[in-house]
């Protein structure tokens, strides 16, 4: 059983004043739609802490702005949100179809981005896309600010860069020219309410029927989402209409297991994960045409 | 434990509790409320029994610490019959066979409820997606769609 | 033949209380200062228990009580067998058997208390596959027995070895199906009471079958069965999950508020629940079919062997259904059969809507499709030249002559409704893209009730009120199913009464006759004749006096619309006046239907008789979407096609078919309790996957109707037949589609792709 005393700051210099001088012993609650899964299971990955403090009503931190070079989401945006915003739909709509999938409406209700990203799943459906997308996180403590590309933010299985007087509260999306087309793959096990066993974002312009900027993150693939980059590179400037469809699957599940290594799951993930890529591209193609 | 004050509006009755920082709105609604048809049936936000209605908003009522909705309006099954008549809804779910254990019946109809607060004219894969956190072992959902379906064409044809 | 309450689809009369939230199920139930328990479960599948100490959580605020085995009377029950431990003594034998139970003021100081208990195990090790606790000379893991055999089923009919002889060609395939949980929304709950009125304990809760929860209770105390009285609250779900793990809890919570004198509850979490509670048995079977060129069966031969887990529970009369239906509804000349169940230190099984036919269907109906696939005939051909018809005589020896045989018509109508010739044909071409439809069907009959596993026997109270009201007490309880409903529907065509002047009383053992268990899709059939002939001897006498009061004959007077109606069908009066007049006149009111079923028959040396004294009959075909790059499978379309003789409540009837096509695609596709040297891996609904609404295909239920000459208005079964034919429908949609066969349940998405199951190993939850 886990026992702790509840802290509930009314706004963020409170949290952060609070943070910074015993962040050491408090555990952060937004949604909590992963936190209290875990506090009811007595997870491992809980560590120890003595203060669970509550942030998910402070106000400011859930808005969506629209700045000139960036889209910037505030970490307590809930899926619900990002899947009703417009201006999301309407810039980063693979942002939209991630969000859509992730559990139940209940879920999205409460679930939060800052959320999905702090809890660092390798399947968190929002991570890959924002890893498409380039994206960046602003975190802030009591004295300091500071932003670094989500991708660095992940360091590890259920594990981020956050320190503990930090609170991570917005993300930046750099904006993408029209061009730019994307999707999102996601293979489960039932339709709905389905943890992925793979998920898959890609982001491209095509350039005179070439892949220019080619962006590939693979979640649940390897011990933390992340971007495919030799795949990327192999891609990069490749004609569109000469796709060597064998090749490209059997590197994609070469680069998987360079990264991950052989696992239990390989003989499975191996072969789909370039099955995957295959099927995006061919979408955005087919749109493209 | 230090208890928190939380000041609650539920099914449209004003309650000041002091909660354990650890007591879900679940626990406080079935426990302190004595509103038991929120059903726990899980305990980590997967099948939806405990599904109550927080602000306008369907929610795990599993997955929320009490302390954590200060100010909040809270609906759940016992409130949508008011005055002794019954919500659409349940109407349409007597008539349609919807329910057969009626477990998962409280948190099904809370479900339902949002969406159609939110959208009084869902189509079917509306009305799926609000209930597909909702786990029925019984039904095979068919006659739940169909009651919740039958009340979206009552409204439109008025 | 013209009815006015049954037959119809009638409004359920407990759904009010469901749809406000006011229905009280287990875990809703208040006393006055209840106490709250918490079990302590082992921590190892299997080890020795060298010390218990207790002392610092007996020092922990709000403590009351703590039991460990020591404590129980009579630590060992069961219905067959009796071999469950209530608590585990010397050994733990599975991951979920309970070492102590604690009851305090408060759940959390009975939660902080669990874990200030120190066990000193010794860890052993245990036997995880049924196949190796068959091996002479394995280590016994229920020391006084002579084996791990539980039980063998033989078959023995013609002369196999001839009936090879004559077969064109033979096949052999074997298949597998995994442990699956019933996963009822609602957990286990019950909630003892010390002394109420004359009871020693009173147990209320979510009991699926009170009497037998009764038994176990009254041996666990050593108490007289009528000093242990068990109230059964709303149920959510059961599919015959709340038995003896509920009997279990029952006397744990009993032990507990006899020592504390307070009435004590003791309420699973999902997670407890998945680790104590038995499963559905996996089996593994071995099939060999023989058959001529055109498709006439000779021989069949086939060994299943299910894992019973640690203990006995109900794997006796789960392999004995087994047995009946492992050649499926066809004519064969000659059978060898044999179904065993052993023990294993793996979670026990027994009882889950089914109750050994899934299993077998699976292989059997797979089977005839890799059959028909090797005769080059189309799956429906080949079954139509085998299946039984009136007078056909199955593997056990038994003439089907007392009913219609409707297998043809159950299998024509959903052939036809879903077009399956013209799309079997056309799937099992080349189709492009990644995603591959198909489409499979496959049939069963199954027998009604009991069976030869015991005297089928249950009884109703009916007593009518002075003011023309009834009350109904019975001893088959609600499960969710709609029993409630349909025996109000039954006694109201009687007595000409509308359902909701009937009151169905909640089972309680005070006063509900002892009727057996609601299980085995017997309430229908059994119960509903019960309750049609309480209501016939209540009609009789109140016949008997109008005539006499009235200068009537009893041939002349009906009861209709709630009025009694004479000569020339001229109205007497009011059923409720007439009540208060025969009160008054000291007529009898009350009237007790007691109903045994026909005659049956079984030689357990070579499993031949008649084993059940009707059947029903269905089809269903799966129509999927297989994507062949990711292993997903889509569910398109299920048309399910039961014969029920008759639907006493069609809306019901769809209920239940739509449930149980629900159930058989969740054990087709996704469902799989996963094990790891006895430990569980997926102890929740995140991990443990059950269908959502969105996993449901369209669904297209034809309901059959032809009256069985022993059911009630004709009313035979459709609980359990809904579910045991999806997955093999699913299977061989999936064949029909990807050109794939998958021989082990569940088809998932690295079957698909990898053509075999992938393990992570681990989960030492």
């Amino acid at each position: 059983m886990i026992e702790f005393e509840a802290l509930k700051p009314q706004n963020l210099k409170e949290a952060l004043a609070v943070l910074k001088e015993r962040g050491i012993d408090i555990k952060l609650l937004a949604g909590g739609t992963d936190l209290l899964v875990e506090i009811n299971n007595n997870s491992d990955r809980l560590g120890n802490f003595k203060y669970l403090m509550d942030i998910s009503s402070i106000k400011g931190l859930d808005e969506i702005e629209n700045e000139k070079k960036h889209l910037i989401i505030g970490a307590l945006c809930t899926h619900t949100q990002i899947i009703e915003s417009k201006l999301i739909e309407g810039k980063f709509p693979i942002l939209v179809r991630g969000a859509k999938t992730i559990g139940s409406t209940q879920i999205r209700n409460r679930g939060t981005i800052g959320g999905n990203i702090n809890n660092g799943s390798p399947a968190a459906d929002l991570i890959t896309p924002l890893l498409a997308l380039k994206s960046s996180v602003i975190l802030k403590s009591k004295n300091k600010k500071r932003e670094l590309p989500l991708q660095d933010f992940i360091t590890g299985p259920y594990k981020t860069d956050r320190k503990e007087d930090e609170i991570l509260t917005k993300i930046k999306i750099p904006k993408i020219n029209s061009d730019y087309q994307s999707s999102f793959q996601k293979v489960k096990r039932r339709q709905a309410v389905a943890i992925s066993r793979i998920n898959l974002a890609v982001v491209t312009d095509i350039k005179e029927m070439r892949f220019n900027d080619i962006r590939i993150a693979f979640g649940s693939a390897t011990p933390t989402a992340i971007r495919f980059l030799k795949m990327e590179k192999k891609l990069k400037q490749t004609q569109i209409n000469e796709l060597n469809f064998d090749s490209i699957i059997e590197q994609t599940g070469q680069e998987m297991v360079e990264i991950a290594g052989e696992r239990w799951s390989t003989p499975y993930k191996k072969p789909v994960v370039g099955n995957l890529l295959i099927r995006a591209l061919q979408e955005i193609i087919r749109e493209v045409q | 434990m230090q208890k928190v004050k939380v000041s609650l509006t539920v099914n449209r009755k004003k309650y000041n509790l002091e909660v354990d920082p650890d007591e879900r709105l679940l626990d406080s609604l079935r426990d302190r409320l004595h509103l038991t048809g929120v059903k726990e049936g899980c305990s980590i936000g997967e099948c939806g029994a405990c599904t109550v209605i927080i602000d306008g908003k369907a929610v795990n009522s599993c997955m929320v610490y009490t302390f954590q909705i200060d100010g909040s309006h809270v609906l759940t099954v016992e409130g949508l019959e008011i005055d002794g008549r019954l919500d659409p809804l349940q109407l349409s779910f007597i008539e349609h066979q919807a329910v057969q254990c009626g477990f998962c019946t409280p948190g099904m109809l809370m479900s339902a409820k949002a969406l159609l607060n939110k959208n009084p004219n869902p189509d079917k894969e509306a009305i799926k997606t609000a209930i597909e956190g909702n786990l029925c072992r019984c039904t095979g959902y068919q006659q739940i769609i169909e009651a919740i379906e039958a009340v979206v064409k009552k409204d439109g044809s008025e | 033949m013209e009815f006015n309450h049954v037959h119809k689809s009638k409004k359920r009369v407990d759904v009010y209380e469901k749809v406000t939230g006011r229905a009280k199920y287990g875990a809703d139930m208040r006393f006055p200062d209840m106490l709250y328990a918490q079990t302590l479960y082992t921590k190892y599948p299997y080890a020795e228990i060298k010390n218990i100490d207790l002392d610092k959580a007996k020092k922990q605020t709000d403590v009351e009580a703590i039991i460990t085995a020591e404590d129980v009377p009579n630590n060992k029950f069961g219905v067959i067998i009796e071999n469950q431990q209530v608590l585990a003594e010397d050994k733990s034998l599975f991951i979920g058997d309970g070492i102590a139970v604690v009851a305090a003021k408060t759940a959390k100081a009975a939660a902080r208390a669990i874990e200030l208990i120190d066990v000193e195990y010794k860890e052993l090790e245990g036997i995880y596959d049924p196949l190796k606790a068959r091996k002479e000379g394995s280590q016994l893991i229920h020391e006084e027995n002579e084996s791990n055999q539980v039980i063998h089923h033989p078959l023995r009919k013609g002369n196999i070895k001839q009936g090879f002889l004559e077969s064109d060609v033979i096949i052999k395939r074997e298949y597998d199906t995994p442990f699956i949980e019933q996963s009822y929304i609602e957990p286990e709950a019950v909630v003892a009471v010390p002394y109420q009125e004359n009871s020693t304990i009173t147990v209320y809760g979510s009991i699926q079958n009170p009497f037998a929860t009764q038994g176990a209770v009254a041996s666990v105390l050593k108490e007289k069965l009528n000093k242990i009285r068990i109230v059964q609250n709303h149920m959510g779900g059961s599919f015959g999950g709340k038995d003896e793990v509920v009997s279990s809890m029952a006397a744990r919570a009993a032990i507990l508020a006899l020592k504390t004198k307070k009435p004590v509850r003791l309420v699973n979490t999902r997670d407890q629940s998945i680790k104590e509670s038995y499963k559905r048995h996996p089996y593994k079977m071995k099939y060999k079919i023989g058959a001529t060129h055109d498709g006439q069966l000779k021989a069949m031969q086939i060994e299943a062997v299910a894992d019973s887990g640690a203990y006995a529970c109900q794997t006796p009369f789960v392999t004995w259904r087994s047995v009946v239906q492992a050649t499926g509804p066809y004519e064969v000349a000659n059978v060898k059969t044999d179904t065993y169940g052993f023990y294993t230190n793996n979670i026990y099984t027994g009882a889950m809507r089914g109750y050994g036919s899934p299993q077998v269907i699976f292989a059997q109906e797979s089977l005839m499709d890799e059959l028909a696939e090797e005769l080059d005939m189309d799956p429906v051909e080949l079954r139509l030249k085998n299946i039984y018809h009136n007078n056909s005589i199955t593997a056990s020896g038994q003439k089907l002559d007392s009913h219609q045989v409707s297998l043809e018509e159950v299998l024509t109508k959903a052939v036809e409704k879903s077009d399956f010739i013209e799309k079997y044909n056309r799937y099992k071409k080349e189709q492009t893209g990644d995603k591959k439809r198909g489409i499979g069907l496959s049939i069963s009959f199954r027998g009604c009730s009991l069976g030869a596993e015991a005297i089928d026997a249950a009884g109703i109270i009916l007593s009518l009120k002075k003011d023309g009201s009834v009350n109904l007490y019975s001893g088959l309880a609600e499960n969710g199913q709609g029993l409630k409903t349909v025996y109000c529907q039954i006694a109201g065509e009687i007595l000409g009464l509308d359902i909701d002047r009937i009151n169905f009383m909640e089972v309680d053992t005070l006063i509900s006759p002892d009727s057996g268990s609601t299980v085995a899709s017997r309430a229908t059939l059994i119960g509903g004749n019960a309750v049609k002939k309480a209501a016939n001897n209540l009609k009789n006498r109140i016949k008997k006096f109008i005539a006499e009061s009235y200068e009537q004959t009893e041939d002349d007077i009906v009861l209709k619309d709630g009025k009694i109606y004479g000569k020339k069908s001229i109205e007497i009066m009011s059923i409720a006046k007439m009540s208060s007049m025969a009160a008054m006149e000291g007529v009898c009111l009350t009237s007790y239907g007691w109903y045994v079923s026909p005659e049956i028959s079984w030689d357990e040396e070579i499993g031949q008789g008649n084993p059940y004294f009707t059947y029903v009959y269905g089809c269903q075909v799966a129509e999927v979407e297989v994507d062949i790059k990711t292993g997903e499978i889509n569910v398109l379309k299920m048309t399910a096609a039961h014969d029920v003789g008759r639907a006493i409540n069609p809306a019901n009837v769809k209920g239940q078919i739509y449930g149980g096509v629900m159930m058989g695609l969740g054990y087709g596709i996704m469902e799989e309790l996963k094990t790891n040297q006895g430990y569980i891996q997926n102890t929740n609904f995140d991990e443990y996957l059950i269908p959502t609404v969105k996993d449901m295909p369209d669904i297209d239920p034809i309901i059959v109707e032809n009256p069985d000459p022993d059911g009630p208005f004709g009313a035979k079964s459709i609980g359990e037949p809904t579910l045991e034919l999806g997955a093999a429908a699913i299977a061989n949609a999936v064949a029909n589609a990807a050109d794939k066969r998958i021989r082990s349940l569940p088809i998932n998405l690295e079957q698909i792709i990898v053509g075999r199951k992938l393990s992570k190993g681990g989960g030492q939850k």
